[in-house]
């Protein structure tokens, strides 16, 4: 029968998500607004982190002679500011060469090929968290309100680095805080 | 257009008015065609199939509505209801002799299926494309199809995997690295239709193979693409034309290999001649173009038109896509292009004479 492994794959997708919301180390990141636009899912407001950013002097690894970067993974290692957003401290193209101190947190993102690594310039990191999806029609006043004041996301991060959005925060209000399941 | 059975029947009748056969033959012949009439088109399964899709589509939209009113989880326990119904129920419904409904319910199960990734991609604000999600889809219906050995289920497999390319080849945000991964899924894909019997299937992964090879083209590699596109297809058309019965014991296309090779053919010149089109110093290989063009029409009408309605009509379309092209794009003046023509009509209208004196020699 076709249904029991549908259903378990898309099981063991839910499983592997709401662990991360469960056990996940959380941290704060400062959301900048983007034009949402509307697919597949539905409404969605399209998010730009300040750690979407990374300027090239935060990567620690990168091999010497290297001017354009390759499609690889990346992970960056974020601490707390004063203001509680959490910032990025480090970076490493590939795996971090150790664990994250208990103040601090790595998270795993994706570069692609092609960007300039030359000192003085940034890349664009990819999370998989770029992405919040609203019921219909509650998109544009968010994305509105993202204009003039501060949004953040608080993010669940799990020990290999993976991010699962955990809540949309309006300064310290939180406006969507999502269940396990 | 009337169907076979239909004009035998006036033939029949016209024959036993002129008296060349007479009314008691007549009877037993009409009453002949009428018990050997292929089992007439099922307007139910295709009704079911319709009812099906539109189900589909219904899941789809209700997830991306992302409606607060009912839980999401009871969303997700909704739509793994649907994917079990739809795949058991199914398969009961087949077993009991309506194989359309059964085809019907294994069709909204796959929609459930790729409506069940939606929605986690919507619960866990999952960023990853729509690319990749319709890859997952389209794998878990072709595995459904392998399963249940169900054609609608590899048609829509196909489907699924045209739109995958589809969304790859125009996204030009992204990567803009074109879907060449598609190459694997359609020879998948190909592969499956023998075991699920599917005829259409094989038809649309004709059909996408040509629009990607288009697709390819328009990235820049026009004619690297393009001539061979038109060679292999010349080719294809050959063997096809040549050894009738034993391509289509292989390809398993009803005949209609040398339709999909026209299609190919023609499209291939197409792109050659925008390639060309609007530069002097290109005007001999784009009258080249021209005239292998003609030459492929004719030759296909000659060669395979007599078997063939929808050939035909595809070369008059292709002829005067050609015409309109050979037209708009004047050669070096219009007045080349008015002694062109004629050099056309005259080569067309000789070979015209040939064909009909053959014609009337046998």
């Amino acid at each position: 029968m076709q249904w029991h492994v549908q259903i378990g794959f898309l099981g063991w997708i839910i499983a592997g998500r709401a662990a991360i919301l469960r056990s996940g180390k959380e941290v704060l990141l400062k959301v900048e607004p983007v034009d949402p636009r509307d697919l597949l899912r539905g409404d969605y407001v399209a998010l730009g982190y300040d750690i979407s950013r990374i300027p090239t002097r935060l990567i620690a690894n990168i091999p010497a002679g290297q001017t354009r970067s390759d499609d690889t993974p990346i992970t960056v290692r974020l601490s707390k500011g004063v203001d509680g957003y959490w910032q990025a401290s480090a970076a490493w193209l590939g795996t971090a060469p150790g664990a994250a101190p208990a103040d601090q947190a790595d998270i795993a993102g994706h570069i692609s090929s092609g960007w300039d690594l030359t000192p003085g310039t940034t890349v664009t990191v990819d999370y998989g968290i770029e992405r919040f999806y609203l019921p219909e029609g509650e998109g544009v006043p968010i994305q509105n309100d993202m204009r003039v004041r501060p949004f953040g996301i608080r993010v669940a991060l799990n020990g290999r680095g993976q991010a699962q959005i955990k809540a949309l925060m309006d300064g310290d209000k939180t406006l969507f805080e999502e269940p396990l399941y | 257009m009337a169907s076979y059975s239909t004009r035998v029947r006036s033939d029949i009748a016209r024959w036993v008015e002129a008296g060349l056969i007479d009314a008691s033959t007549g009877q037993v012949l009409a009453r002949d065609v009428e018990a050997n009439q292929r089992a007439s088109l099922s307007f139910g399964s295709i009704l079911a199939m319709m009812a099906a899709l539109l189900f589909g589509a219904a899941i789809l939209i209700f997830v991306a509505a992302n409606w607060e009113a009912i839980p999401r989880l009871v969303r997700v326990i909704v739509l793994f209801a649907v994917i079990l119904a739809g795949y058991v129920g199914g398969a009961v419904a087949k077993t009991r002799d309506h194989a359309a409904i059964g085809e019907a319910l294994w069709i909204i199960a796959a929609a459930a299926f790729g409506g069940s990734m939606a929605l986690i991609g919507q619960m866990y604000h999952l960023s990853g494309d729509e690319a990749s999600a319709l890859l997952v889809w389209g794998a878990g219906t072709t595995l459904a199809a392998v399963a249940l050995r169900s054609n609608p289920l590899t048609i829509a497999a196909v489907g699924i995997a045209d739109a995958w390319m589809v969304l790859k080849g125009f996204d030009y945000f992204g990567r803009h690295d074109l879907p060449h991964l598609f190459l694997l899924m359609a020879a998948v894909l190909f592969a499956v239709s023998f075991w699920t019997r599917s005829q259409p299937a094989r038809h649309l992964i004709l059909l996408s193979l040509i629009f990607y090879l288009v697709l390819l083209a328009v990235d820049d590699a026009s004619l690297t693409v393009a001539i061979p596109l038109v060679v292999g297809s010349a080719a294809l058309f050959a063997i096809a034309v040549a050894a009738p019965g034993p391509v289509d014991r292989i390809v398993q296309l009803g005949g209609r290999l040398p339709l999909h090779a026209l299609i190919g053919f023609l499209t291939g010149i197409a792109i050659i001649q925008f390639q060309l089109a609007g530069e002097s110093a290109h005007i001999a290989a784009f009258t080249a173009a021209s005239v292998v063009a003609i030459i492929g029409i004719v030759a296909a009408l000659v060669l395979a038109g007599r078997e063939s309605r929808g050939l035909r009509w595809l070369a008059y379309a292709g002829f005067a896509f050609e015409l309109a092209m050979i037209y708009v794009v004047t050669l070096p003046s219009m007045l080349d292009t008015a002694g062109f023509l004629p050099a056309a009509a005259a080569m067309v209208g000789n070979r015209g004479l040939c064909v009909s004196r053959v014609g009337e020699s046998t």
